[in-house]
């Protein structure tokens, strides 16, 4: 019983960082309508950034919350506003602009081959303070990474929703996300709203970053990693919704985590595509999607 | 050149004149005794195979600095490369290469499996002796092969190895392990690994409480932790890459999961960023490898110390096999008082290296079996400990090379 516990608090954990890393995604889908395939290399910049802070100064890992996704939200910011943008103003008239999923692709490749030019191919940890502690509830262990993890998830999160809730910008991206030509005639810079869009999709993946960093590895593929599971996260959730990325996260968290106590760890990955796929035929939108009349 | 030695070559000239005119004009215009190297010295396998090559160079320069081959004159050795990029088609065209145009007298190489397979077939169509210093699968020398001969133990001498050691070290201690728990990257290494450990534990009547294969690429490996924790092993046995390898042990510091004995195999584990990266939570875990810098032999600090200063870096278990079988090859030519292929082919097969530079490998001695498989060939064991304040590696067995004046700690977590 402590064993199933453990494992779905684990599970919860882990699950709620998958949930981060696909908030990013969900966000910029909602209101641009574009599949971000340079999302799991964001994170890697977001981890080798974290990285690196870290490796250098010594620092906190959590310390480098209040630098690395500040720079990251200027790095999607600029990404949007010098890359994606041109290709969307060609392409005005089209609705699903086929155009940028290649300029992400692009992206992609120049990012982790990037990376590979100036880091090399290996694995890269970075021993931290909390690397490797953890605190007791009774029998049950909970790593202190994780959950601290698990806490920062949650609270980017609450705070996404909340901005998209009450501020101006935020209101502003609902609107754009709703319908982006009615926004614009409410007199919402269109392309500004997406610079915004991206740059806090890629601050999010910057968050993720430092939040992963402790526990985890880095190289440049590693957003390969992350990246299918994002994407299963955010069908499953429905596109554009930021719980259901969220609980998304979980259910796929949960079914690694749980699955595997009975069963060789390696079946569960064909588990969560079974799922996914039930779920897909079920309701196509996802569980909070909303239906897209786009 | 004396006019003995001449006068030997002639008549092997004539006689070989008789059979095959394209090799007898060779042996006449050779001076030096060439062997052919197929390495990986570029593409994924690269820094291994600059390894064997330095170690094969400095071996090299050692015997022809003591005088060469003396029963064929003082015959100089002379290493002949080839890049096989860690590519079986490029090792076996290479090795056609090296035997046809290069004329070389002996083949040596691989170090990837994959490419010292197809190669030694090459070599063993056209008589060809060829020297293995490592390639680990099996069945490089189980193919009823006449001309091919390899210096380090085999895949399953491994896993053999593993549990030599755990009994060994259950005698000595007068500890009782009863159940052990498997954990292995699902990838061919260790699913391969796994199946032998099956066999052998069986045999040796543990009881196998967890057998888990886990994705190298898995972001989470704490389900397969928690599964451990809930096994309670008092042994697990290990094999991971680097990446994996270091998010294991975290993650059992972590969930504080504590068998009396962690065994890993090698790779993952011997990766220099492993101790870097888990620190005391790798503290008493025990690995194997080939060789180990401190292996209490005669000759070994020595060697590694002149290595050492030549190239930067410490030997490894690769290299000290390389430069063993470079001694290994001086050893049979000195034998056969010959280069044609046959007559060294059967001063291999005869070989008994027990002493003399080579013999800083961390096993007895050379001497193959009627496969060309190094009989005495095997592995250490060494143990993560903290030595003077910082962690090191600490050969711990097979007992004749333990660093003097250590005891193993085990059980650990006591």
């Amino acid at each position: 019983m402590t064993a199933v516990i453990q494992a779905v608090l684990n599970g919860a954990m882990m699950g709620a960082m998958y949930g981060l890393t696909a908030l990013g995604l969900t966000l910029i889908f909602g209101v641009m309508k574009v599949v971000n395939f340079a999302h799991g290399s964001l994170l890697m910049v977001g981890m080798f950034s974290a990285y690196w802070l870290i490796k250098l100064t010594g620092m906190h890992p959590y310390l480098a919350l209040l630098v690395v996704p500040p720079l990251l939200y200027f790095f999607g910011y600029f990404m949007q506003d010098l890359l994606i943008k041109p290709v969307f103003r060609a392409e005005r008239q089209v609705r699903e602009p086929l155009t940028v999923i290649i300029v992400t692709t692009g992206v992609w490749y120049v990012l982790d081959n990037l990376a590979l030019m100036l880091f090399g191919a290996e694995y890269r940890t970075v021993r931290t303070a909390i690397t490797g502690t953890s605190f007791t509830l009774g029998d049950i262990i909970v790593s202190i990474p994780k959950f601290s993890g698990f806490v920062i998830s949650i609270l980017t999160a609450v705070g996404l929703a909340l901005f998209m809730k009450k501020t101006r910008t935020g209101k502003a991206l609902q609107a754009t996300s709703l319908d982006r030509e009615a926004a614009n005639l409410m007199g919402i810079d269109q392309y500004r709203i997406y610079n915004h869009a991206f740059g806090i999709g890629t601050a999010i993946a910057g968050i993720a970053g430092c939040v992963i960093i402790p526990f985890y590895y880095v190289y440049p593929s590693v957003g390969v990693v992350f990246d299918i599971r994002a994407f299963i996260i955010v069908v499953l959730g429905g596109l554009g919704s930021i719980q259901g990325a969220m609980i998304g996260g979980v259910i796929v968290g949960l079914i690694e985590s749980v699955f595997s106590q009975f069963m060789p760890s390696t079946w569960t990955e064909a588990i969560i595509y079974a799922i996914f796929l039930v779920i897909l035929f079920v309701k196509p939108s996802g569980l909070f999607g909303h239906k897209q009349d786009w | 050149m004396n006019t003995a030695s001449f006068g030997r070559k002639l008549t092997g000239l004539l006689a070989a004149a008789l059979l095959t005119a394209g090799l007898s004009t060779q042996a006449l215009a050779q001076k030096s005794i060439k062997i052919g190297n197929v390495e990986p010295l570029s593409g994924p396998s690269a820094s291994v195979g600059v390894q064997g090559k330095q170690a094969r160079e400095m071996a090299i320069e050692e015997i022809n600095a003591a005088g060469g081959i003396k029963s064929l004159g003082g015959a100089k050795l002379e290493l002949v490369y080839a890049d096989s990029k860690s590519d079986p088609t490029v090792g076996v065209s290479e090795t056609e290469r090296l035997i046809n145009t290069e004329k070389v007298n002996i083949m040596t190489g691989c170090w990837n499996s994959a490419v010292t397979y197809p190669a030694t077939q090459t070599a063993e169509r056209y008589g060809i002796p060829f020297v293995v210093p490592v390639a680990v699968r099996d069945t490089i020398t189980e193919r009823g092969f006449k001309y091919v001969f390899r210096i380090a133990a085999k895949d399953s001498w491994w896993v053999r190895d593993q549990f030599r050691f755990l009994k060994d070290i259950q005698e000595e201690t007068g500890q009782k392990m009863k159940t052990i728990a498997f954990v292995f990257e699902n990838g061919d290494w260790g699913t391969g690994f796994a199946e032998k450990w099956r066999d052998l534990a069986k045999k040796e009547g543990y009881q196998i409480v967890l057998d888990e294969p886990y994705p190298s690429t898995a972001t989470d490996l704490t389900p397969v932790v928690t599964k451990l924790k809930s096994a309670n092993p008092d042994v697990v046995m290990l094999v991971s890459n680097a990446s994996d390898a270091i998010l294991l042990t975290n993650t059992m510091a972590e969930m504080k999961v504590k068998p009396k004995a962690i065994i890993a195999s090698g790779g993952g584990h011997a990766d220099p960023k492993f101790l870097e990266n888990v620190a005391k939570n790798g503290l008493y875990l025990f690995d194997e490898v080939e060789w180990n810098t401190d292996v209490n032999k005669p000759g070994a600090k020595a060697t590694n110390e002149k290595f050492k200063k030549k190239y930067g870096y410490d030997l490894t278990g690769e290299s000290v096999d390389a430069y063993a079988a470079m001694y290994v090859i001086a050893d049979a030519l000195e034998r056969a008082a010959s280069t044609d292929p046959k007559k060294v082919r059967d001063a291999l097969a005869a070989t008994k290296l027990t002493t003399g530079p080579a013999m800083i490998v961390s096993y007895d001695g050379v001497e193959f079996d009627e496969n060309g498989q190094n009989k005495n060939a095997g592995i250490v064991i060494v143990q993560v400990a903290e030595v003077d304040g910082k962690l090191d590696r600490v050969t711990v067995w097979p007992k004749a090379a333990r660093r003097a004046g250590y005891t193993p700690v085990f059980p650990a977590n006591k």
